[in-house]
C-alpha cells in the first residue's frame, strides 16, 4: 500500500508544493522554485544573467542594455504583469493563491474520480466499514433479486439450472480473488462468497457462460470477457451494484452508466490526438488560399 | 509595448505575407512577397521610428515566394501567375524565366552554381541556368506536388504531398545542363518522418542536413548523409501546441516556417499559434520561445549576418474556412537579436 500512496499522494501534500506564479508550476522544494523563476522568468535575454525578481530584472534591462521589459517571459498570459512583485512563493496575491488551492483541489478529485473509474478500486485512505455494510445488505437484496430476474427472463427452465451450478463453482473461486493482494474491502471470509455472487450475478444473463472462470479472480476487468455496453462499461460492478441497490432500480439503470463511461472513454481518445487547427492532408492552405475568388488569376488566353 | 528590440515594419504588407528573404550581403535589406500582388522592399538601417519601405514591385498575381539571386540587386518571385520571374531590384524590372502549367509555390536560388529551382503545383520542377541565360529551363516532372523547397549549398531538398521528399544533387543538376538531357534522378527519394502534410523545409547551412515541419505542430531533423549512424540521428518533434480552453487535449497548429541560423546553425519555427521558438537541432534542446505575435507566423527569415530575424505575421488559414483576407491584420515584425540569443549552448 505503501508503494501505491506515493504514487499518488494526497491533497496535502499536493497543496503544500511550492509553485511558480507565471507558469503554475510546482516544485519540490523552494530551491527548486527559486532557480526556476531565475532562469525561466528573471533571466536576461541579453546577456543571460539571471536575477531575482521581475523588478530586479527590469531594472537591469533599463540600465545595462538601455532597454525597458514589457513582460515577464514565459508566463502565463494572465501572469505576465510586472506589477506583482514576486520572489519564490512571496508575494502571489491571496486570490490567485486561493485560485491556485482550489484548482489544485479541484483536479485532485478530478483525477481520483478518473482513475476510481479507470481502475475500478476504491479510492486510496478511505473507510472500508461503510461499503462493507452495505454490500451486506444489498447481497441477501440482490440474491432475491436475482431469483425473481432469473424467474423473469430465464424461462427455460434447464437454463436455470445451469446458472445455479455457475454460482456455486464461482463461489469457490473468489477466496482465492479475495486473497490477492491489492484487494481492499474484504475482511470477514464469510462474506465473501456473497460478495462475489453479487458481482457476477447480474452480468450474468448477458455473459457467455464460457466466460465465468475467468470472471472471479478479476471482478475489476468487465471489459475482457464482455463486449456488451452494460459490463464493459462499468468500471466497477461492485461500486455499480451498489447505487443500483440503492437506487432500487435493476438492469435498466445500467445503459445509462454505460454511456457515461463511454464518454469518458472517448474523451480520453481525444486527449491522445489533440484538434488540429489545419488538417487537410493534400491541399496546403495556400492552395486553399489560391482557390479564392479574391486570388484569383486568370491566365492569358494562349499562355 | 513591445521590447525595444522587436518592431514593426511600417508599412506592413497589404495582404497576407507568403515568404520573407534577406540579401545575401548587406544585412539589413529585406525583400516580402505577398498576396496582393506586391513585393515589398525595406530596408532597416533607418531603425524602427521612420519608415522601412523603400519600394514596392507590382506583379500580375499573388506573389506566393522570393528569394535573392547572385547580389543584393537580383531577385526571383514566383507566383500564382505561373510564372518565374527575374526582379531587378534597382530598375524593378521584371522579366518572365519561364512557366509552369498551375501556380509556382517556391523558388530557390543555388550560389555556388547559379541555378534557379522552381517548383509548381502542377508537380514540375524548373531549372533555370543562370550562367546561360539563352538556355531554355529543364522541366522535371516530380512524383507528388510539391509543398516546400529549400536549397543547401550541394543540395535542393522538395518536400511533397504524399510524404514524398526528393532531395536532388545540384552537381547532377549543372552536368544535366552540359549534357543537355531531360532526365533527373533525386540524389535521394525519402519518406517524410512526419505522417501529416510537409509545410516547409529549410536546410542546415553547413550543409550536413535539414529540418521539415508539418500541418501537425511537428518538426524533424534529417541528415543528409546516407549511413546508419547518420540516419539513426534523425528524430522529430512535438510542438507549436497548445493546450485546449476547456482542458480536453492539445490544440495542434500547423508549423508554417521554418529558417536556419547562418552561423549558429540553431533553426526558428513559427507556427499557426503564434509563436516563433528557436532550436539547437544538434543539442536538440529548444534554446528560446518569443512572445506571442498578435496572429499566425507565415514566414521567417534570419538576415545573412544572423543579426535580425524578420516574422511576417498574418492570420492563419484553418480547416473549414472558405473566407480568407490579410489585409490589416498583416504585419513583418523585426527582431535584433542579441549576441548569443541564438547560440546554441552545446550539447548536456
Amino acid at each position: 500500500m505503501g508503494k501505491k500512496k506515493r504514487g499518488h499522494p494526497d491533497v496535502e501534500e499536493i497543496l503544500s508544493r511550492p509553485w511558480c506564479y507565471y507558469c503554475e508550476r510546482d516544485f519540490e522544494d523552494l530551491k527548486l522554485l527559486i532557480s526556476h523563476q531565475k532562469a525561466k522568468h528573471f533571466k536576461c535575454d541579453r546577456c543571460g544573467r539571471r536575477l531575482n525578481t521581475a523588478g530586479g530584472l527590469s531594472v537591469h534591462l533599463n540600465q545595462v542594455h538601455k532597454e525597458t521589459l514589457s513582460q515577464v517571459e514565459n508566463a502565463l498570459p494572465n501572469r505576465q504583469g510586472l506589477e506583482v512583485e514576486i520572489f519564490g512563493m512571496e508575494g502571489i496575491p491571496q486570490e490567485v493563491l486561493e485560485q491556485h488551492r482550489n484548482r489544485i483541489i479541484q483536479n485532485f478529485y478530478q483525477a481520483q474520480e478518473d482513475r476510481r473509474i479507470a481502475t475500478g478500486n476504491p479510492p486510496p485512505g478511505q473507510s472500508k466499514n461503510p461499503r462493507k455494510k452495505i454490500k451486506i445488505e444489498t447481497a441477501e437484496e440482490l440474491l432475491k433479486r436475482f431469483a425473481e430476474y432469473r424467474a423473469q427472463r430465464k424461462a427455460v427452465a434447464a437454463n436455470g439450472g445451469v446458472m445455479e451450478g455457475v454460482v456455486q463453482t464461482s463461489t469457490s473461486f473468489p477466496q482465492q480473488g479475495f486473497n490477492q493482494p491489492g484487494f481492499p474491502g474484504q475482511q470477514p471470509h464469510g462474506q465473501a462468497p456473497y460478495n462475489f455472487s453479487t458481482d457476477s450475478l447480474p452480468a450474468r444473463p448477458s455473459a457467455n457462460l464460457a466466460g465465468a472462470p475467468g470472471l472471479p479472480q478479476r471482478p475489476t476487468q468487465p471489459g475482457f470477457w464482455n463486449g456488451s455496453a452494460q459490463a464493459a462499461a462499468s468500471g466497477d460492478e461492485i461500486d455499480q451494484l451498489i447505487r443500483m441497490a440503492e437506487a432500487g432500480v435493476k438492469p435498466q439503470k445500467k445503459p445509462e452508466e454505460g454511456d457515461e463511461a463511454g464518454e469518458g472513454k472517448s474523451k480520453k481518445e481525444k486527449d491522445k490526438k489533440g484538434r488540429m487547427i489545419y488538417d487537410d492532408a493534400e491541399f496546403s492552405p495556400e492552395e486553399k488560399m489560391a482557390a479564392l475568388s479574391r486570388y484569383a488569376y486568370t491566365p492569358p488566353v494562349g499562355a | 509595448m513591445a521590447p525595444a528590440t522587436q518592431y514593426e515594419l511600417s508599412p506592413p504588407p497589404g495582404d497576407a505575407v507568403s515568404a520573407i528573404a534577406f540579401a545575401p550581403i548587406s544585412g539589413t535589406k529585406l525583400l516580402v512577397s505577398s498576396w496582393d500582388n506586391k513585393v515589398y522592399h525595406y530596408d532597416l538601417t533607418n531603425g524602427p521610428e521612420a519608415s522601412s519601405l523603400v519600394t514596392t514591385y507590382e506583379h500580375r498575381a499573388p506573389v506566393l515566394d522570393v528569394c535573392f539571386g547572385a547580389d543584393d540587386n537580383e531577385a526571383f518571385t514566383a507566383g500564382m501567375d505561373w510564372t518565374v520571374n527575374r526582379l531587378n531590384l534597382e530598375t524593378g524590372e521584371l522579366t518572365a524565366l519561364s512557366k509552369h502549367t498551375a501556380p509556382v509555390r517556391r523558388v530557390v536560388y543555388s550560389k555556388s552554381c547559379g541555378i534557379l529551382v522552381s517548383a509548381s503545383w502542377d508537380s514540375t520542377l524548373n531549372l533555370h541556368n543562370l550562367n546561360d541565360p539563352s538556355s531554355t529551363p529543364i522541366t522535371i516532372a516530380l512524383p507528388g506536388k510539391p509543398q516546400a523547397l529549400a536549397g543547401s549549398p550541394s543540395k535542393i531538398v522538395v518536400a511533397m504531398t504524399g510524404r514524398i521528399i526528393n532531395i536532388y544533387d545540384v552537381q547532377a543538376i549543372v552536368e544535366l545542363f552540359q549534357t543537355g538531357g531531360t532526365d533527373l534522378k533525386p540524389w535521394q527519394q525519402r519518406e517524410s518522418s512526419l505522417r501529416y502534410l510537409t509545410r516547409a523545409v529549410s536546410c542546415m547551412p553547413n550543409d550536413a542536413g535539414y529540418a521539415t515541419s508539418s500541418i501537425e505542430g511537428r518538426v524533424a531533423v534529417e541528415w543528409f548523409e546516407d549511413t546508419a549512424e547518420s540516419q539513426a540521428r534523425k528524430y522529430a518533434f512535438k510542438c507549436h501546441r497548445q493546450a485546449a480552453p476547456d482542458g480536453d487535449g492539445d490544440i495542434v497548429y500547423p508549423v508554417n516556417a521554418l529558417a536556419f541560423h547562418s552561423a549558429h546553425g540553431t533553426f526558428a519555427s513559427g507556427g499557426g499559434d503564434g509563436t516563433v521558438a528557436l532550436w539547437d537541432a544538434e543539442a536538440k534542446r529548444r534554446l528560446k520561445q518569443y512572445q506571442k505575435f498578435p496572429n499566425n507566423v507565415a514566414a521567417l527569415a534570419f538576415s545573412n549576418d544572423g543579426k535580425y530575424l524578420a516574422v511576417g505575421v498574418c492570420p492563419g488559414f484553418e480547416t473549414g474556412q472558405n473566407d480568407y483576407n490579410g489585409a490589416g491584420q498583416t504585419s513583418v515584425f523585426i527582431r535584433e537579436l542579441g549576441e548569443n540569443e541564438a547560440k546554441g549552448k552545446g550539447a548536456k
